[in-house]
C-alpha cells in the first residue's frame, strides 16, 4: 500500500449493497459507478434510507459491499483484508458523524489525537498539531474538557478537528449538521468546508440539506439504489 | 378520579410483548443470568440433598430396627447388656414387651464390599416391635404377613441370616438356595464368617424398603457368636434391649429396678445424638453453598440492572405514553421472577445430578468421622427442593428490587438519559464507605459475640464479605482514577481501559466485587486447609512414634470398631523383636456436665513416646502420661471444652461409669484432630477397673533396634490370618493414609470453591457482554477511527485484566481475614480444633492468577466478538 497518496482519486465500480430482510432482499445500492477527483467537495443528497450513509460507509471501508469495488489512490479497499483496511482508514480517511461520536472517556485533546495515537505517532507532535487545530475551530481553551461538558456545536467542532488532524486525503461527513440548530449548523459547516479547502482534502458529505449543495463542487443524488449526478446544485435541490 | 367515573383500565400485555421481544434479541444475556441462578441453587440443593440423604439413610435403617420401640436399655460402657438382665427383665415385667438386639457393621464380598448393618434379634420377642420376620414360609417374608416355616432354620440353625429382598435381587443372591448364591461371607472386624441366607424381608412401602436395604438380620445367638472374640470366656452380652413402655408408671418402674451399669434412654435420643454429631459439618457445607448463591446474587443484580439501563430510553418513552410506575416495577420484578423461576428449576435438576455426585464424598466423610452409613441413592426431599426454589427466586427478587425501584422512581425525562444511573452511582460513592464500615462492623460484632452457636458466626462472616463488597465501588473508582492519571504517558489503549471501567462503575464494581468475594473464598479456604494440613502433618509426626500399628480392619477412619483378639495381643506382646508395645481402646462415654457423648481412650502406654505436644499441662506435672499411669487424672482433647464454647480449661471432668458418675482431675490438654466430639485419655488399667472392659482395639509396636518393620508387618499379617485378619501398617503408611483421609475430607470443599468461581466467572462474562452491547457504537467509532481489531481486543482484555487484578489483589487481605475467621472462630465452634495459620505465598499467587485468569478468559469471547463487529451497523445504533 502506498504510504502517501497525493493524487488519490476515488473510483467506485459496480458498487452494490443488498441486505437480506427475512425472505426478501432489499437493494440499497444497485450498481454505482463514480470517480471523484482529489480535492473535490461532493455532496450526496437523498431521502432518509436512500443509501447515503451506506455509500459513505462503503467508501470508508467500514462496511463491505455485496458487489463491486472501491479504489482510493489506487488501493482497492474491497481486495485487502480487514486489518489493512483499518490501517488505511486510520492513515487516510477522516470521519465526521451526525451524533458527533466523541469518546466520552477521553478529553477533547485526546479525542483529537486518537487516530494519530492509534497509528503510534509521537504524542508531543500530535498534541501540538491538535492544539493548533482546536485553536482553529475555536476550542483552544477546552482541550482538557470532557466531551459531555460541551454543547452540540462544540462537540461537532471537536469531531472535525479529530477528522482532520492526521491530514487524511478523504473526509467522510454523514449529516454533520443534522443534530445542530440552524445557526450552529451553518458555523460548523463553514468551518468544515474552509478547513478542507485550505488543506486540499476531498470531502464527501451526506446531507438532507439541499442548501449545502450550493457550495459543493459536485452534487449527487442517491435514489432507488442508483447514483444520479445533477447538472447543477440548483437542479439537485429542485429534484 | 371523580365519582361515577369508570376506573382506569391498565393492561400489561403490550409491556410483556416488548419484554419477550427483548429476550429474543438478547438471549445470551438472560441465559447467563439463568445459568448463574441455576448454579447457585444447584450447589445449595446438592449439598442439602447429599447430606440429607446420608442422614435419611441412617434414619430409615434405624427406623426399620427401632420399629415401635419407645425406650431402650443400654449399658454404660462398652461391655453390653448381660444376657441375664434380659431374663430377669422378662421375669420381673412380663407385661412389658422387650426384645434384645445386637448391632454391628461389616462387609460382604458377595455385595461388592458394600457396608451392611448386622442386626441380631430374638425372633420370639420380635412380634410387638418390628414384625420384620413375619415370613410366609416361602422365604419371601413381608410386613404384616404371618407364618414362619421359612424362618425355622433362622431359629434352629446357627450361622443363618435374612437379607433385604431388594438387595438380594440386586446382587443375584437367592436366599434358601443350596449353592453359592445362598451364602454370604461377612467380614466383621477382620473375622470372616459364612452365613447361609434362609429368607428375605421386604415391605410394601418404598421408604421402608430403603430402610431395609442395608440390613442383615441374624438370630441373636448367631450375632453373639459372630462378634465374640474367638476363645472369649466372658458371658455373652446383648447390645441393648428394646422396650415398649406405656406411660410414666412403667418407665418409673424400670428406672427403679435398673441394675447397676445400665441406663434407660428414649428411642428418639439416639437419632438426635446422631443428628447433632454432623450438624456442624453440614452447616459448614451449607454455608459454603450459600456463598455461591451470594455471588450469584451479584450476577442477577448486574443482569437486571443492565436490562434496565439498556431500556432506559424505552422506559422513558413508555412513561411518557402513560405507563405507570407500578407497571414498570411489576414488569422488571416479573421478568426477574420468571427468569429466577426457570433458573431455579434448572438448578433443582442440576442439584439432583450434582447431589448424586457429591453424596459419595459426603457419605465418606460421615463414615470417616461420625457414624457408619451406606447410601445407595439420594433422597429427594420436597423441603430441600422447595427451599432451593425459594432461595433462588427470593435472591433474584431482592437483587432486582433496587434497579426496579430505580427505574420506577426516575422521572420520565431522566429515564431517557443513560448516564443518570452512573451519575447516581458517582453521587452515592462517598456513602459506600460508611455502609461498608457499618456492615463490616456488624460482622465483627457478630463474630465477637460470645455465642456457642455457629449461625451468628456465619452471619458475621457473610457480613464481613458484604462489607468488603460494599467497599469495592470507591476502591475501584480510586484505583482506576489513579491508573487513568498514571497512564497519561502511555498509549491511548492503556488510558482508555481504566476510564472505561470507571465510566460503567455501576456494573463493573458489582462484577469485580463478585469476583473478589469468590476468589477470597479460595484464598481463605486454601489458607485454612493448608494451615490445617500443616498442623495435622506436624501433629502426626509428633504423635505417631511407634514403628507398626496393628488393628482389625475398620469401616471408619477415626475409630476402630472391632477388637484385637486377646490371644493375639498376648502373643504379640511376647515377641522378642519388640522394644515396647502400647495398647489402645476406645468407646463412647457420657460427659455428664455437657450431657453429651465423648470418646474415652484407654491408653496402655504413650504412642508418642513422650514427644506429643500439649496445649496445656497442669503446673507441677512433668510427664502427663506418667500422671495418667499414676491415676492422677485424665488428659483431655481441646474439643471437649472448646466445642461447647468454654474458653477455660476445666479443672476436672465428670464421666458416667457403670457404677455412677465419677470426677477426674484434668492433668493436661492434648491436640486431637481425628475427632471433633472430644476425647479423654485414661490409663488402661483404670478404664478396665471402672468400665469393666479390658479389650484392645489397636496396638502400637516399637521395634527393637535393627528390626525391619516391613518384615515384622508381613509376619504379623500371616501369623494370625487363621484367627483374625489384621491391618498392620508401618508408621509411614499410617501417616500417608491419614493425610489421604484429610485430603478426601476437603475434596468437596475444593469442588464448591470451583463452582463459586464459575458463578463469578459467569458474572464477569455477563458484565462484559452487557457492556459490549451497551457501548457498541462507541467501539464502532474507535474502529472507524482506525483502531484495529487487535487493538480493540487489547483494550477489552486490558480492562478485564485490570478488573481481575484488582479483584485478585483485594481478595488477598479479604481471604486472609476469611481464613482467620474460619480458623479462630468457625473451626473452634464447629469442631473444637485450634490450628496454626500458615501463610504460603502460593495461596496468594494462585488467587491472583485465578482472578486475572478468570477475568481475562471472560474477556476473550467479547474481545473476539468486538473484532468481528460490523462497524457500519453498530454506528447506526442509537
Amino acid at each position: 500500500m502506498p504510504e502517501h497518496l497525493p493524487t488519490a482519486a476515488i473510483e467506485l465500480r459496480g458498487l452494490g449493497k443488498r441486505f437480506q430482510e427475512g425472505e426478501t432482499e432489499r437493494v440499497v445500492l444497485a450498481s454505482v459507478d463514480l470517480t471523484i477527483a482529489p480535492g473535490q467537495f461532493v455532496v450526496l443528497l437523498g431521502q432518509s434510507g436512500s443509501g447515503k450513509s451506506t455509500l459513505l460507509h462503503l467508501i470508508g471501508g467500514i462496511d463491505t459491499p455485496s458487489s463491486g469495488s472501491v479504489r482510493i489512490g489506487g488501493v482497492d479497499l474491497t481486495a485487502i483484508d480487514e486489518r489493512s483496511r483499518t490501517l488505511f482508514r486510520r492513515d487516510h480517511i477522516g470521519f465526521i458523524f451526525q451524533f458527533f461520536n466523541l469518546i466520552p472517556t477521553l478529553s477533547v485533546l485526546e479525542n483529537v489525537t486518537l487516530p494519530g495515537e492509534l497509528a503510534g505517532r509521537p504524542r508531543s507532535a500530535l498534541e501540538a498539531a491538535a492544539r493548533d487545530l482546536l485553536g482553529r475551530v475555536g476550542l483552544a481553551d477546552r482541550a482538557a474538557t470532557r466531551p459531555d461538558r460541551l454543547s452540540g456545536g462544540q462537540q461537532q467542532r471537536v469531531a472535525i478537528a479529530r477528522a482532520l488532524l492526521h491530514e487524511p486525503l478523504l473526509i467522510l461527513a454523514d449529516e454533520p449538521t443534522g443534530n445542530l440548530d440552524e445557526h450552529t449548523g451553518e458555523q460548523v459547516l463553514q468551518l468544515l468546508i474552509d478547513l478542507t479547502r485550505q488543506q486540499g482534502r476531498t470531502l464527501i458529505m451526506a446531507t438532507h440539506n439541499g442548501a449545502i449543495a450550493d457550495r459543493a463542487d459536485r452534487v449527487l443524488r442517491v435514489q432507488e439504489g442508483h447514483l444520479l449526478e445533477t447538472s447543477s446544485p440548483a437542479a439537485a435541490v429542485a429534484a | 378520579m371523580s365519582q361515577g367515573e369508570a376506573p382506569s383500565v391498565v393492561r400489561n400485555g403490550p409491556l410483556w410483548r416488548l419484554a419477550v421481544r427483548r429476550w429474543r434479541r438478547r438471549p445470551l444475556q438472560y441465559l447467563l443470568c439463568i445459568l448463574g441462578i441455576a448454579l447457585g441453587v444447584a450447589m445449595l440443593v446438592s449439598i442439602d440433598l447429599a447430606s440429607g440423604s446420608a442422614q435419611r439413610a441412617f434414619a430409615l435403617s434405624t427406623d426399620a430396627i427401632t420399629g415401635r420401640t419407645t425406650h431402650r436399655l443400654v449399658a454404660i460402657g462398652p461391655g453390653g447388656v448381660p444376657d441375664s438382665t434380659f431374663v430377669e427383665l422378662r421375669r420381673r415385667f412380663p407385661e412389658i414387651p422387650a426384645a434384645p438386639v445386637i448391632e454391628a457393621y461389616g462387609r460382604a464380598e458377595e455385595l461388592d464390599g458394600e457396608l451392611l448393618r448386622l442386626v441380631g434379634v430374638d425372633l420370639f420377642s420380635e412380634a410387638p416391635f418390628r414384625g420384620l420376620l413375619g415370613g410366609d414360609g416361602d422365604g419371601q417374608g413381608g410386613r404384616g404377613k404371618q407364618g414362619g416355616r421359612g424362618f425355622v432354620p433362622f431359629l434352629t440353625e446357627p450361622g443363618t441370616a435374612v437379607i433385604a429382598a431388594d438387595t438380594a435381587a440386586r446382587f443375584g443372591l437367592h436366599p434358601g438356595a443350596a449353592d453359592a448364591s445362598g451364602t454370604l461371607h461377612l467380614d466383621l472386624a477382620g473375622r470372616t464368617s459364612a452365613l447361609r441366607l434362609v429368607g428375605s424381608v421386604s415391605s410394601d412401602s418404598a421408604l421402608e424398603r430403603r430402610g431395609l436395604e442395608t440390613l442383615l438380620l441374624v438370630d441373636i445367638a448367631t450375632a453373639q457368636d459372630l462378634l465374640a472374640p474367638a476363645g472369649a470366656a466372658a458371658a455373652p452380652a446383648l447390645g441393648h434391649i428394646d422396650l415398649i413402655l406405656e406411660g410414666p408408671a412403667q418407665e418409673q418402674a424400670i428406672r427403679t429396678w435398673l441394675p447397676a451399669g445400665l441406663k434407660l434412654e428414649t428411642a428418639a435420643a439416639r437419632g438426635n445424638a446422631v443428628q447433632q454429631m454432623t450438624a456442624a459439618f453440614e452447616l459448614n457445607l451449607t454455608a459454603m453453598s450459600l456463598l455461591a448463591m451470594v455471588v450469584g446474587i451479584f450476577l442477577i443484580y448486574n443482569t437486571v440492572t443492565f436490562s434496565v439501563v439498556q431500556r432506559r430510553s424505552l422506559f422513558g418513552v413508555l412513561r411518557c405514553l402513560g405507563v405507570t410506575r407500578r407497571q414498570l416495577f411489576t414488569l422488571i420484578l416479573g421478568e426477574a421472577a420468571l427468569f429466577s423461576l426457570v433458573g431455579s428449576l434448572l438448578g433443582l435438576a442440576l442439584g439432583v445430578v450434582l447431589g448424586r455426585t457429591v453424596v459419595g464424598l459426603i457419605t465418606q466423610t460421615i463414615n470417616d468421622f461420625y457414624f457408619v452409613v451406606s447410601v445407595r441413592q439420594i433422597s429427594l426431599s420436597g423441603f430441600t427442593l422447595a427451599k432451593g426454589m425459594a432461595v433462588g427466586v427470593a435472591s433474584a427478587l431482592v437483587a432486582s428490587a433496587l434497579p426496579a425501584w430505580e427505574a420506577m422512581a426516575t422521572p420520565p425525562q431522566m429515564t431517557l438519559q443513560r448516564s443518570s444511573l452512573e451519575a447516581g452511582w458517582q453521587r452515592l460513592l462517598p456513602w459506600f464507605l460508611p455502609a461498608a464500615a457499618l456492615t463490616g462492623g456488624l460482622g465483627v460484632l457478630l463474630l465477637r459475640w460470645d455465642s456457642r452457636d455457629l449461625v451468628p458466626a456465619f452471619a458475621g462472616l457473610f457480613a464481613l464479605l458484604m462489607g468488603a463488597a460494599l467497599l469495592m465501588p470507591p476502591v475501584l473508582a480510586a484505583a482506576m482514577t489513579v491508573l487513568g492519571r498514571a497512564g497519561g504517558g502511555l498509549g491511548v489503549v492503556a488510558r482508555l481501559a481504566p476510564r472505561d471501567i470507571l465510566r460503567s462503575l455501576s456494573r463493573t464494581a458489582v462484577a469485580v466485587a463478585a469476583l473478589m468475594v469468590a476468589v477470597s473464598v479460595i484464598v481463605g479456604l486454601s489458607i485454612m486447609i493448608g494451615s490445617f494440613r500443616g498442623t495435622v502433618v506436624t501433629w502426626l509426626d509428633q504423635t505417631l512414634q511407634a514403628d507398626l500399628f496393628v488393628s482389625p480392619p475398620s469401616t471408619t477412619a477415626n475409630r476402630v470398631l472391632g477388637k484385637v483378639d486377646p490371644a493375639i495381643v498376648q502373643s504379640v506382646a511376647a515377641r522378642p523383636d519388640l522394644r515396647a508395645m502400647v495398647t489402645f481402646n476406645s468407646f463412647d462415654v457420657r460427659l455428664v456436665d455437657q450431657d453429651r457423648d465423648i470418646t474415652l481412650i484407654a491408653a496402655g502406654g504413650d504412642i508418642s513416646a513422650g514427644r506429643r505436644p500439649y496445649a496445656w499441662v497442669r503446673p507441677g506435672i512433668d510427664d502427663p502420661f506418667a500422671a495418667l499411669a499414676a491415676r492422677e487424672g485424665v488428659i483431655l482433647s481441646e474439643a471437649v471444652y472448646l466445642r461447647d464454647g468454654q474458653g477455660a480449661i476445666p479443672e476436672q471432668v465428670r464421666l458416667e461409669t457403670p457404677d455412677g458418675e465419677r470426677s477426674f482431675p484434668v492433668v493436661a490438654v492434648f491436640y486431637d484432630y481425628s475427632s471433633d466430639r472430644g476425647s479423654v485419655l485414661m490409663d488402661r488399667s483404670q478404664v478396665a477397673e471402672l468400665w469393666h472392659d479390658d479389650n484392645v482395639a489397636s496396638l502400637g509396636l516399637f521395634l527393637a533396634p535393627g528390626v525391619e518393620p516391613e518384615a515384622v508387618a508381613a509376619d504379623l499379617r500371616e501369623g494370625f490370618r487363621s484367627r483374625q485378619s489384621l491391618l498392620v501398617q508401618t508408621n509411614g503408611a499410617l501417616r500417608q493414609g491419614s493425610l489421604e483421609i484429610f485430603d478426601r475430607t476437603f475434596a468437596i470443599t475444593g469442588a464448591l470453591q470451583l463452582l463459586t468461581v464459575l458463578v463469578a466467572f459467569i458474572g464477569i462474562f455477563s458484565t462484559l457482554m452487557s457492556l459490549q452491547l451497551e457501548r457498541g457504537r462507541e467501539f464502532a467509532v474507535l474502529r472507524a477511527s482506525g483502531m484495529t481489531p487487535f487493538q480493540l481486543g487489547r483494550l477489552t482484555l486490558l480492562a478485564t485484566g485490570l478488573m481481575g487484578l484488582l479483584a485478585g489483589t483485594c481478595s488477598m487481605p479479604l481471604g486472609y481475614g476469611l481464613a482467620w475467621v474460619l480458623v479462630h472462630v468457625i473451626n473452634v465452634r464447629s469442631f473444637g480444633w485450634t490450628l496454626q495459620i500458615a501463610l504460603e505465598p502460593r495461596f496468594f499467587v494462585q488467587s491472583l492468577l485465578v482472578a486475572v485468569g478468570a477475568a481475562v478468559l471472560a474477556g476473550l469471547y467479547p474481545a473476539l466478538r468486538l473484532g468481528r463487529m460490523n462497524i457500519s451497523e453498530a454506528l447506526r445504533q442509537e
